[in-house]
């Protein structure tokens, strides 16, 4: 590695061609750059003494070691600039694409990162959800610049309102207004205390875990100019203390408000599904088991993947898994199942009809669904899920299989729902003209432009799995590494 | 008049003590002010309970051999109810 590396923007430009501005510039401390491999930190002169501390510090090889903190490597300086690289985690998750036990570990993750940096003599001086990524299933905190050395007699936490705004507000709207985490899209720093007062019952502006966040904090109004203050005592121990109790408060109450037990329209369907017996899902099972150890697939996108049970399938067979579906209360499954094997699976709650659109200053801070996924995946499972897009999202077949054309490098496995299937029929609504005359045929020769057909199951319920492989096999994006 | 004179010192010495007791908010992440009073009223009746608890500590302890700074300590780190 070169003492001198040419970091700059243009240089940037020049090597990862549109990807260069892509990340984060809103801390005066640095900028983060994404690049293909790699997420380059720039770490401006006036915070890098203090990053160089950290990154020293006893508390980063603790942190690193236990998996809360994404690693860094210093790969050079500049003008008293510094540069960091870090692996990039694939794909990145947003906050709008998670369930509530995501975020709630985001927020835990974050709770336990702070309260270990306060014993270390440092303290978090930021704390949202965007400053987390879940890397499978685990939640890591990326942003080294949060740290900041702390005031020994500093009685309050830096990060305590926007802790509230972004972790909290948005579970406690989610549990108590049903405002669906997925808005969070439209609101980078969380909700104002003053937004859910409004529209919260008396009785719920008074509960316990909500009477101070909610109710006490929109009530305190700021006087025209007053300046900001924050408290501190002279004890250092007190203070310490104080700080502690804080972070223990703020676990309770996301744990609370995280704590949901609503069923949603999907999650419960794989128990109720009444159009497959359980032949007919053994059958299913047991042909997409077989085409995973033929196929040997690197990484798989399971597209509609309900409660997970093929996702579950293809991290078993060894694959990295990225599982999307638009339903918040089935990913939830999907996670915890997860979590609690062990797998491999990015869970993201999306709809691949309506992908996640890139957001943030000039739609460059986060990207979109589709940017994020084209091209990542040896295969991709649409299992279940064609009759959702051609009946409810009234998607083409040719549409379908050119972006399936994005997605994959080498194979798709297609469950087909013929007409005369219930599922089918039952949203097929009187418009049996346009919809009602579809066959496998016409699947195959949508497909075709991109895929040819090498396996083929028919089940007992008239439902056929067809895996398609690529006419031109596309060659493989380099994967991050930490040298 | 006279009140207010007698009044304008008190105030003095209050203003001054909270001044004492605050630092500026320097970091660039909104505090949030509604949030930040919140925060300074918990920190302050946890702070209370530490001193209560102080209070307790050494009065039970009253007659007993004086024990230094550091063995008294911070009380310990429990989970709020």
């Amino acid at each position: 590695m070169s003492s001198k590396p040419n970091f700059s923007r243009e240089y940037l430009a020049k090597t990862h061609p549109g990807r260069e501005t892509a990340g984060t510039f809103r801390d005066p401390a640095g900028q983060l750059y994404l690049t293909p491999t790699h997420a380059v930190r720039r770490i401006h002169p006036g915070a890098a003494q203090d990053t160089l501390a950290f990154l020293t510090s006893p508390l980063r090889a603790a942190l690193e070691q236990s998996g809360d903190l994404i690693e860094s490597k210093k790969i050079g300086e500049e003008r008293d600039e510094i540069w960091l690289e870090h692996p990039r985690v694939d794909p990145i998750s947003y906050p709008w694409e998670w369930c509530a036990a995501q975020w709630l570990a985001a927020a835990e993750v974050t709770l336990r990162v702070a309260d270990q940096a306060l014993d270390a003599g440092w303290t978090l001086k930021d704390a949202t959800p965007l400053n987390i990524v879940f890397r499978g299933t685990t939640p890591v905190l990326v942003d080294v610049l949060s740290f900041e050395r702390s005031k020994p007699t500093a009685s309050t936490w830096p990060a305590y309102g926007q802790f509230v705004r972004t972790f909290l507000l948005p579970l406690i709207a989610a549990k108590y207004l049903n405002w669906s985490l997925q808005a969070t899209l439209l609101n980078r720093d969380g909700y104002e205390p003053r937004e859910l007062y409004r529209s919260l019952r008396f009785w719920q502006r008074i509960h316990p875990d909500l009477v101070d966040v909610v109710t006490l904090a929109a009530f305190i109004q700021p006087r025209s100019g007053a300046s900001q203050k924050l408290p501190s005592v002279s004890d250092p121990e007190l203070a310490k203390h104080i700080l502690h109790k804080r972070l223990a408060r703020l676990g309770k109450q996301v744990r609370r408000a995280a704590n949901t037990t609503r069923s949603t329209e999907w999650s419960e369907y794989q128990a109720q599904a009444s159009h497959y017996s359980s032949a007919d899902k053994e059958d299913k099972q047991r042909f997409v088991r077989r085409v995973l150890k033929q196929c040997g697939p690197g990484r798989v996108l399971d597209i509609g993947a309900n409660t997970g049970t093929y996702s579950l399938l293809a991290a078993e067979s060894g694959a990295e898994v990225v599982a999307i579906d638009s339903d918040a209360g089935a990913i939830e499954n999907l996670w915890k199942t997860a979590t609690q094997q062990g797998n491999s699976i990015t869970a993201l709650v999306a709809n691949i009809a309506r992908p996640t659109p890139p957001m943030g200053w000039k739609n460059r801070e986060q990207l979109s669904l589709l940017d994020r996924l084209a091209g990542q995946f040896d295969m991709v499972l649409l299992l279940a899920v064609i009759h959702h897009l051609i009946l409810r999202e009234q998607i083409p077949l040719g549409h379908i299989g050119e972006l399936c054309d994005l997605l994959t490098r080498r194979w798709v496995l297609v469950e087909w729902v013929p007409p005369s299937d219930a599922m089918y029929q039952e949203w097929l609504r009187g418009r049996e003209n346009l919809y009602g005359q579809l066959s496998e045929d016409d699947l195959l020769l949508a497909f075709r432009p991109y895929f040819h057909p090498c396996d083929r199951r028919v089940l007992g319920n008239n439902r056929v799995l067809l895996l398609f492989e690529r006419n031109h096999v596309v060659e493989e994006r380099p994967r991050a590494t930490m040298a | 008049m006279s009140r207010l004179l007698r009044v304008f010192p008190i105030l003095v010495v209050l203003a001054g003590l909270a001044l004492l007791l605050e630092r500026p908010a320097y970091a660039y992440v909104d505090p949030g002010t509604g949030l930040l009073a919140v925060q300074a009223v918990g920190s302050a009746l946890i702070a209370a309970g530490w001193y209560l608890r102080r209070k307790i500590a050494s009065f039970l302890h009253f007659g007993s051999a004086p024990k230094s700074e550091s063995e008294q300590g911070a009380p310990k780190k429990e989970v709020e109810g």
